[in-house]
């Protein structure tokens, strides 16, 4: 679906509902929960990652241009809004979409379609049945947000900030759901389809953080993956200086490797200021050297991409500009 | 009887045009019933002057709504928020841009202005819709051509082709429209040289022969050459390219020079030969001289003479010489004799007399008229023929345009190129004035004329004085229309053109436009991009706007197939500076190819230089069938009558010596 019909909108949503729940009252322009910093956000932490590239991690210089390598590039949007509360429990409405963007000829383009999803999100258990029938008796899709989360109070912001992760979820559904389309077109093809520039972490699929054609680009460093002088280390890079290649592993996700990469002069700024983390499909029993010149290669095709600015995105230090280019094209088709 | 104009030739089946972008708005720029916004890819053929066709997605009343639209102003613009981001982007190094992976998100952002909606009612804002190049059919229908392309009552006049793309469409104007009843009028303005305004009405009139209506009538065209050679080759072929001959084809027009062209033109002062630069030999055959008597002149007195010279005292005593004494016969004391005035000359021989007369009275004035006046009015008028010299004659000749015979798809040039201002208003005053008299009785010989007149903001200027030529031309584009007298003119500055000669033009013609001009209030209805766009026209290009137009349209013609000023006289040099003995053999040469030099030199032998002119117009202006006896005989009426007038008597003494005067011898 490309483009939300008009029953699957906010409003259209909201005047089905008040025809079922005319006594409720309903907010007539909500604010975006992530916008408004209202959502949840992981504690910062940092975590040791076994270095895969020499016994301990270390600034590599990466040397040499490479060519713009990446055909093309995947992102997702989510926003979500509270329609109304059902005797304070939030009644969230989420939308989530997701795209690939194709490069040819410098420009970009539409790679297959867009993938827009909404629905309502709500602590079922906690409404009573007349939320509960009205909600399934339009054609919305409505997910439980307790389905598969505790929440340990029926505070509304945690009930807001379950809806949240599970807009999340949805929204890295989305996401798989392009890259492992991506990744089974390269495989139907001798040639395969080039590389995907991913934003963000790989680690949801196997399918996706297996395939040699996926790169993914973290821009968030809630959680980094060094401690003591590997994290000063990391944080000291220079514009085009790497850090060694390490192995991120998680109970409920697939390992893959990954090292951190200055895009910018971080001069007189944060440290973590023009700072990524790429993660690529780890190679099983690739030498060091090898899964050095891998990270290197990938490192080159990324830091080709530093051109053109993300501007006037406020995150353009890290934010590459085809992952921009998703993002608006998101915005959009909303 | 005209045959009717040729068809056009059909244009092939044009496939269906591609859609080319979308209608968008937004609440800082909304669409208007007259206006609207779309976007493009950036590699589609829409420029400025495009026109397009929208189509709409929502039914009004039942019918999908199309609309149609030109395009007047166009946006680019990326994904930037300041111009800043990307020379920091780029480091401050503009090679920078050339290794961007990706190149910024761009738009191609225009803006419209509707030509036409169907439905007409209601007339909404622009829908959002699809957007498409305009076929050939829907050109038509946006410029509601469509209702003066019928068959059966079609009445459209070629005046170039649209192009976009790949696609080209010829545009018409509407002969009701260009030449009468409806509205009527032309005009042309742009800079010199590169405005090819000339070109221009060329190809038009080519054009109005061509395909001119026969159910409308005729129409014959005067054209006033005021400058160079411009339109002194109009029957010679000249050069034209593939693409011309095309557009010909296209238009349906055959590119060939106009079949019948008749130049007129003065004689040089001296009255030798014709003050035109095309004087060669070749082209002799269809010159005319053009020269006016007293007759012809005192009509237009007030063309010649200003207020300055002439104050209402003045005028009376002109007023009087025109209705008693001119062409009649007139005798009254103090005149010695009576006078029958029909030249200038016998018009000085009656203000000598009469002056005599009042001296010797000692009279100071006559008939009311006081003496000071009748010499200062002797003093303006005998000073026309002086001003005028070669045009106007003492001797009363009168070779004129042929008021009463025009001829059907005819131009008629009168070059007044290298006269005086004087005299060139005295010609353009008397022929216009003398084509209105002959179209308000129906008998000029056809019944529409385009005059062609250039510089005009010399001759009708917004400020000024009021002159009897500038209200010559307002009465003209103000009334002429419903006469069939319809005036096709140009010049360089709209803006200095009186407001209502140009207000008055039906259908305006745009060439290449100097920026100084176009921020000239009068243009203020143009966008940026369409004055740029003016501002940059190439040869061949113009801006038309025409009643049935909604907006102005950009479009090519052909050059004319007509030979160019500058190419004629060096193909047709100007013929060498002749005595009079050449220019007599030359001019009775048009009449009758056997007449030599030696003839002339012999008939001519002993007579004054005056007589000789005198009769060498009187029989270019008679045309006799022999016309070596003819003009022999103008001698013999005049060189006799002296030879047998009686012999003076002899001088009779003072007084009659007596007879017997003893001193006398």
């Amino acid at each position: 679906m490309m483009a939300p019909v008009s029953d699957a909108s906010l409003h259209g949503v909201q005047r089905r509902l008040a025809a079922l729940l005319p006594a409720e009252r309903w907010l007539s322009s909500p604010a975006t929960l992530e916008l408004a910093s209202l959502g949840a956000q992981d504690a910062p932490r940092l975590i040791a990652a076994p270095v895969l590239e020499g016994g301990v991690l270390r600034e590599r210089r990466v040397t040499g241009d490479a060519p713009p390598r990446f055909a093309a590039f995947l992102d997702g949007t989510q926003t979500s809004k509270v329609i109304a509360h059902a005797d304070g429990v939030p009644i969230v409405y989420g939308t989530v979409a997701s795209v690939i963007r194709q490069r040819v000829d410098r420009r970009m383009r539409t790679w297959e379609a867009a993938r827009v999803r909404h629905a309502l999100y709500a602590p079922l258990a906690l409404l009573s049945q007349r939320w509960r029938d009205a909600l399934s008796a339009i054609d919305v899709p409505v997910v439980d947000t307790l389905a598969r989360r505790q929440v340990e109070s029926p505070h509304p912001f945690a009930l807001q900030d379950a809806a949240i992760h599970a807009v999340q979820e949805a929204r890295e559904a989305a996401e798989r759901e392009l890259a492992e389309l991506w990744c089974a077109r390269g495989d139907d093809q001798p040639d395969g389809v080039g590389e995907l520039l991913v934003d963000g972490a790989i680690t949801g699929s196997e399918r996706v953080a297996t395939a040699s054609c996926i790169v993914g680009v973290v821009k968030t460093h809630r959680t980094l993956y060094a401690e003591g002088e590997a994290l000063r280390c990391v944080l000291r890079l220079e514009r085009g200086v790497r850090s060694s290649v390490f192995r991120i592993t998680s109970p409920k996700r697939t390992p893959v490797a990954s090292w951190y990469l200055r895009l910018r002069d971080a001069s007189a700024r944060d440290p973590l200021w023009g700072l990524v983390r790429i993660e690529v499909a780890e190679q099983p029993g690739a030498s060091a050297k090898r899964i050095g010149e891998r990270a290197d290669d990938v490192s080159r095709w990324v830091l080709a991409e530093a051109l053109p600015l993300a501007l006037p995105d406020g995150r353009w230090d890290k934010m590459l500009y085809g992952i921009r280019d998703c993002e608006e094209f998101l915005r959009a088709i909303q | 009887m005209t045959a009717p104009p040729p068809p056009i030739p059909p244009a092939p089946p044009a496939p269906p045009a591609p859609l080319l972008g979308r209608v968008v708005a937004t609440e800082r720029k909304p669409n208007t019933p007259h206006e609207f916004h779309f976007w493009t890819s950036l590699d589609s053929p829409i420029g400025i002057g495009t026109i397009v066709r929208v189509d709409g997605e929502t039914p009004v009343a039942g019918q999908l709504v199309r609309v149609y639209g030109v395009v007047v102003e166009g946006f680019s613009y990326t994904d930037l928020q300041s111009p800043i981001h990307d020379v920091l982007g780029h480091d401050g190094t503009p090679g920078g841009a050339s290794v961007a992976a990706t190149q910024r998100a761009e738009i191609r952002l225009y803006t419209a202005h509707v030509l036409r909606q169907i439905p007409e009612e209601p007339l909404q804002p622009v829908p959002m819709g699809s957007v498409a190049l305009a076929s050939d059919e829907d050109v038509a229908v946006a410029l509601r051509m469509d209702s003066y392309l019928q068959p059966g009552s079609r009445t459209g006049i070629p005046v170039g082709i649209y192009r976009a793309g790949a696609m080209e469409a010829p545009i018409y104007l509407d002969a009701d429209f260009l030449l009468g009843p409806e509205a009527a009028h032309l005009n042309i303005t742009g800079v010199s040289g590169l405005a090819t305004k000339t070109s221009a009405v060329e190809w038009l009139l080519a054009s109005i022969f061509t395909h001119f209506p026969p159910q409308k009538g005729s129409v014959a065209a005067i054209c006033f050459n005021v400058k160079g050679p411009d339109l002194l080759f109009l029957d010679q072929p000249g050069q034209i390219e593939d693409s011309d001959l095309a557009m010909y084809e296209k238009l349906g027009v055959k590119a060939a020079p106009f079949e019948r062209v008749r130049y007129f033109a003065p004689y040089t002062a001296k009255g030798f030969a014709i003050n035109t630069l095309r004087s060669n030999e070749q082209l002799a055959h269809n010159v005319t001289p053009l020269t006016w008597g007293l007759n012809e002149v005192m009509q237009f007195a007030e063309v010649l003479l200003n207020k300055d010279d002439i104050d209402a005292k003045a005028d009376a005593f002109i007023d009087f010489l025109q209705e008693r004494v001119i062409g009649r016969e007139f005798h009254e004391a103090p005149l010695s004799t009576p006078h029958r005035v029909r030249s200038f000359g016998e018009l000085e021989t009656f203000f000598r007399d009469l002056l005599r007369g009042l001296e010797d009275r000692g009279g100071e004035s006559w008939r009311t008229h006081h003496i000071a006046t009748i010499r200062k009015v002797r003093n303006r008028l005998s000073n026309i023929s002086t001003r005028c010299a070669g045009l106007v004659t003492d001797e009363g000749t009168v070779s004129d345009l042929p008021f009463g015979s025009f001829q059907d798809r005819t131009v008629y040039v009168v070059d007044v190129a290298s006269l005086e201002e004087d005299a060139q208003d005295l010609i353009f005053a008397r022929v216009v004035s003398k084509l209105r008299e002959h179209l308000e009785r129906r008998d000029l010989g056809v019944s529409h004329v385009v005059v062609f007149v250039d510089e005009l903001n010399k001759y009708a200027p917004a400020d000024g004085p009021d002159t009897y030529v500038r209200k010559m031309l307002l009465d003209i584009s103000e009334r002429g229309r419903y006469l069939g007298l319809v005036s096709f003119s140009a010049q360089q500055f709209r803006s200095q053109v009186h407001r209502r000669v140009v207000g008055n033009s039906g259908t305006a013609l745009y060439g290449r436009m100097d920026m100084d001009e176009l921020a000239t209030p009068g243009y203020a209805v143009l966008s940026v991009a369409t004055k740029t766009k003016l501002a940059t026209l190439e040869k061949g290009q113009l801006m038309v706007r025409h009643p049935h137009f909604a907006q102005p349209i950009f479009v090519r013609f052909p050059r004319p197939a007509v030979m160019r000023g500058r190419d004629g006289v060096e193909r047709f040099p100007q013929a060498e500076d002749i005595g009079l003995e050449v220019a007599v053999m030359r001019a009775l040469r048009q009449l009758d190819p056997a007449v030599s030099l030696d003839w002339v030199k012999r008939t001519i032998a002993g007579h004054e230089e005056s007589e000789v002119i005198r009769a060498r117009n009187v029989t270019m202006q008679t045309r006799p069938e022999r016309v070596q006896p003819f003009f022999e005989a103008q001698f013999r009426r005049v060189v006799p009558a002296e030879a047998s007038s009686p012999p003076r008597p002899a001088p009779v003494p003072i007084r009659s010596l007596p007879s017997d005067d003893p001193y006398g011898f």
